[in-house]
């Protein structure tokens, strides 16, 4: 009976026909750009506002995925004036600055030494392929020791990936 | 460590996971890099396609310019300026450009508008910029 069993297990397993499933895909050249927080900021005095997070804020961070070595530039701009807030009656200075928060590989340690920076934007030559975190300490401070007025105060921060 | 000592590790575990498992990434993609042109089916006219990927939740509308390399604006022809985009939704666009514009222009972007009552604290506007060659 023992036979008979192994003989038609064996048979059934002759039968058994693989099959290999191709499965493909292309990885095209490309830069991403992913907002990981969009950043808040904090109230440590009535006439500033600060995205440190010694002053209450939360940074804003964000990623840029590079599938490619060598062939585009992070152009980061921090704001210069709200995009909404109640009436101000008073000049605002502002105050940014960029900086790498995190990379994926080791050849990326030099991007910040060789940062440029110009008005309120900073450049990154992004030389070698995978992902860079960038973060963001914006201030913006009113008139002298004036308190800003009661309300929502918002501004925008571009992210920009330019092909070189 | 005893039998509640390992629920309560357990717990934690599942809920890091969730925790990793939800984060909303947000992300806005283009390509080709480096587009090529071709002549289209008006004579003095090249067109190229393009593929814009929005990925990011907080955005439904992408601005596409063309730009020299002094950044300047020039002219160009796709069927929307700005272009509604859902969620997740992948466009492709043919964009046309005059071939005595051609020569001179270096840039093709993209640019997420935020709506203003959208923005709080601080917003993200992200461009990705492709380069004719």
């Amino acid at each position: 009976m023992k036979n008979v069993l192994t003989a038609v297990a064996a048979t059934l397993a002759l039968n058994v026909i693989a099959t290999d499933v191709p499965v493909s895909g292309n990885v095209q050249m490309r830069c991403l750009i992913t907002t990981d927080i969009p950043g808040v900021y904090g109230n440590p005095l009535p006439q500033k506002l600060s995205t440190a997070v010694a002053d209450g804020g939360v940074l804003p961070v964000v990623r840029y995925d590079i599938t490619l070595a060598d062939s585009y530039k992070a152009k980061i701009t921090t704001p210069t004036s709200f995009s909404s807030s109640p009436a101000l009656i008073d000049t605002v200075t502002w105050t940014g600055s960029t900086a790498v928060a995190q990379t994926s590989d080791a050849g990326m340690s030099g991007y910040e030494a060789a940062k440029v920076t110009y008005d309120a934007t900073t450049e990154y030559d992004l030389t070698v392929a995978g992902s860079t975190w960038f973060s963001a300490t914006l201030s913006a401070t009113n008139g002298y020791d004036k308190a800003f007025p009661g309300g929502v105060y918002s501004a925008v921060l571009v992210a920009e990936c330019i092909a070189k | 460590m005893n039998n509640s000592g390992v629920t309560i590790l357990i717990c934690v575990a599942f809920f890091i996971a969730g925790l990793v498992l939800t984060v909303d990434a947000k992300a806005h993609e283009m390509t080709p890099t480096y587009p090529k042109f071709e002549s289209s089916f008006i004579s003095g006219i090249q067109k190229t396609k393009m593929r814009l990927f929005n990925r990011r939740s907080d955005v439904s509308y992408y601005e596409i310019g063309v730009f020299d390399s002094e950044w300047e604006p020039v002219p160009f022809v796709t069927t929307y300026k700005i272009m509604k985009m859902d969620y997740l939704e992948t466009v492709s666009f043919d964009l046309y450009i005059n071939t005595k514009d051609l020569s001179n222009s270096t840039y093709i972007c993209s640019k997420s508008k935020l709506i203003k009552s959208d923005v709080i604290s601080t917003g993200i506007a992200s461009r990705i910029c492709s380069k004719i060659k």
